[in-house]
């Protein structure tokens, strides 16, 4: 069992970590180096988390678990208008980066308004590449109720924010709502709004186990951290990647940001201890997300093996 | 305490609604500067039409700002030297006076001194109009309030007065009229 920690500490001697964690068998899955300081997103084993803490201590740095790393959460506002950003959307998607998850901003083009609000193939299908959704709504109960037509399409969990109260029959396709938010002109810095950031971080959290109990029912052929180090391995020009994450990982795969025309031939051939090829074991899918390349794993089911 | 002598805002049926966006209206016009102009301001909200209308009684008009009011004008031998006091105008005011004596007969020796080679002064010149710099400054901050679907606007401002309608579907004269049935409720109650 891998458990998700967030180390943060001074930039000077953080490599030990990264060793250490390397040696104890988990895996870095990102570095952040800002200025003097670094924070490093981590999956260590959780017998040998005591090691790390011990670590941890003697460098003065910080460890805290990050119950949403290894995950990619769209945080979906109506449009990109001045309306919706940046207090709201802004402070949900960094406290969820807090937490640990990869968080993405999604702007819909037409998801203003009551009657009129739309969304489209594209966007849904871009939705659906993540592992669970934030749709942000505002203040009026009719809206929010009406608005689930942009998120009925979605198959992926989606945790639903708004300002007033409202009955959770009311909204069959909501995994969750999340209610005292709404459209809001200033800064969450008051308790209660940080109370409600704590909530809606929980509701992903929920939303998040659910799939992995899915996952479970049909266990993976491997796990997406060793899949990115195959590929960190086998496919050196990822380190060229400009993205602050060349590699994201999601529950059942991840998005490796190398274009798909190109390198989506190098990277089904990456090739396991085991013996065995990566697109033997997944699919690997050209994202909606520029032109990144997704890696889907197959469950036990289809390949008739788990390593 | 709210800032305004008169603030309502109803929204029948979205109790929630009405109470936040009071807070809403206020944090943009805080953020704008704009509170202190306004006296009272009245807010409908419809959301079974739907639409969003808001009524503000203006607190008097600001009378435009001359050369003379943001800087002293002196006569000398050549024309006229003027010094600035704010200069927050001088951009406005550079603007104002080379379209008035061409930019030939301006000249500026310091940074907060402007000399002209004229015999016309120009103590009475007009830099900026302080209401409609406020009216277009309004006018976003009513946008910005508005809910964004709500595209169909319609905006009527008068001397000391102005009414913003906005909705989702056309705004017909019955919904104007409506709207100021309401207002006029709320104004009597």
């Amino acid at each position: 069992m891998l458990e998700p920690v967030m180390f943060t500490g001074g930039v000077y001697k953080h490599d030990l970590v990264i060793e250490l964690v390397e040696d104890l068998g988990g895996y870095l899955l990102q570095k952040n180096v800002t200025q003097s300081e670094v924070i490093l997103l981590l999956l260590v084993p959780a017998e040998d988390l005591r090691i790390l803490e011990d670590l941890t201590k003697e460098l003065r740095g910080e460890l805290t678990r990050a119950p949403l790393a290894g995950t990619e959460v769209a945080v979906v506002t109506p449009t990109l208008a001045i309306h919706h950003l940046p207090h709201t959307a802004c402070d949900i998607a960094e406290y969820l980066r807090r937490n640990g998850a990869k968080s993405n901003m999604i702007g819909l083009a037409r998801g203003v308004g009551r009657e009129i609000a739309q969304i489209n193939e594209y966007e849904t299908a871009l939705i659906n590449e993540h592992d669970a959704a934030v749709f942000i709504f505002g203040n009026f109960v009719k809206c929010i109720i009406k608005k689930e037509e942009l998120y009925k399409g979605v198959n992926i969990p989606v945790v639903v924010t708004g300002g007033p109260e409202i009955p959770k029959g009311e909204m069959p396709y909501a995994f969750e709502y999340v209610s005292s938010v709404g459209r809001i002109a200033h800064r969450s810095k008051k308790a209660n709004e940080i109370g409600n950031l704590d909530r809606i971080v929980a509701a992903v959290g929920r939303a998040l186990d659910k799939m992995r109990a899915d996952i479970e029912k049909d266990p993976l052929t491997t796990s997406p951290p060793r899949v990115m180090d195959v590929v960190r391995e086998q496919v050196p020009d990822i380190e060229r990647s400009y993205s602050p994450l060349p590699i994201a990982l999601n529950l059942n795969g991840c998005r490796i940001k190398l274009p798909y025309d190109e390198y989506h031939d190098a990277i089904g051939n990456v090739m396991f201890d085991e013996g065995v090829m990566l697109k033997e074991i997944a699919r690997i899918l050209p994202s909606r997300m520029k032109n990144y390349t997704l890696v889907r794993i197959l469950p036990e089911s289809e390949t008739g093996m788990v390593f | 305490m709210d800032p305004l002598e008169v603030y309502r805002v109803e929204a029948p049926g979205e109790e929630f609604g009405a109470a936040k966006y009071r807070e809403i209206i206020l944090d943009i016009l805080q953020d704008l500067g704009l509170v202190r102009s306004i006296g009272r301001l009245y807010v409908y909200i419809d959301m079974e039409r739907p639409y969003f209308a808001v009524y503000g009684l203006l607190r008097g008009s600001l009378p435009p700002l001359r050369v003379g009011d943001v800087a002293d004008v002196v006569r000398t031998q050549e024309g006229y030297q003027i010094k600035v006091n704010e200069e927050e105008h001088l951009a406005d005011m550079l603007r104002v006076l080379w379209e008035k004596y061409g930019r030939d007969r301006v000249e500026q020796p310091d940074r907060d001194l402007l000399t002209i080679a004229s015999d016309v002064s120009p103590a009475d010149l007009i830099v900026t109009d302080v209401d409609a710099e406020f009216r277009r400054d309004l006018t976003d901050a009513l946008i910005r309030i508005a809910p964004e679907g709500f595209r169909n606007r319609r905006n009527e401002m008068t001397e000391d007065s102005f009414l913003f309608i906005a909705s989702e579907e056309t705004i017909t004269p019955e919904l104007i009229e409506e709207v100021r049935e309401k207002i006029r409720g709320m104004e009597n109650a």
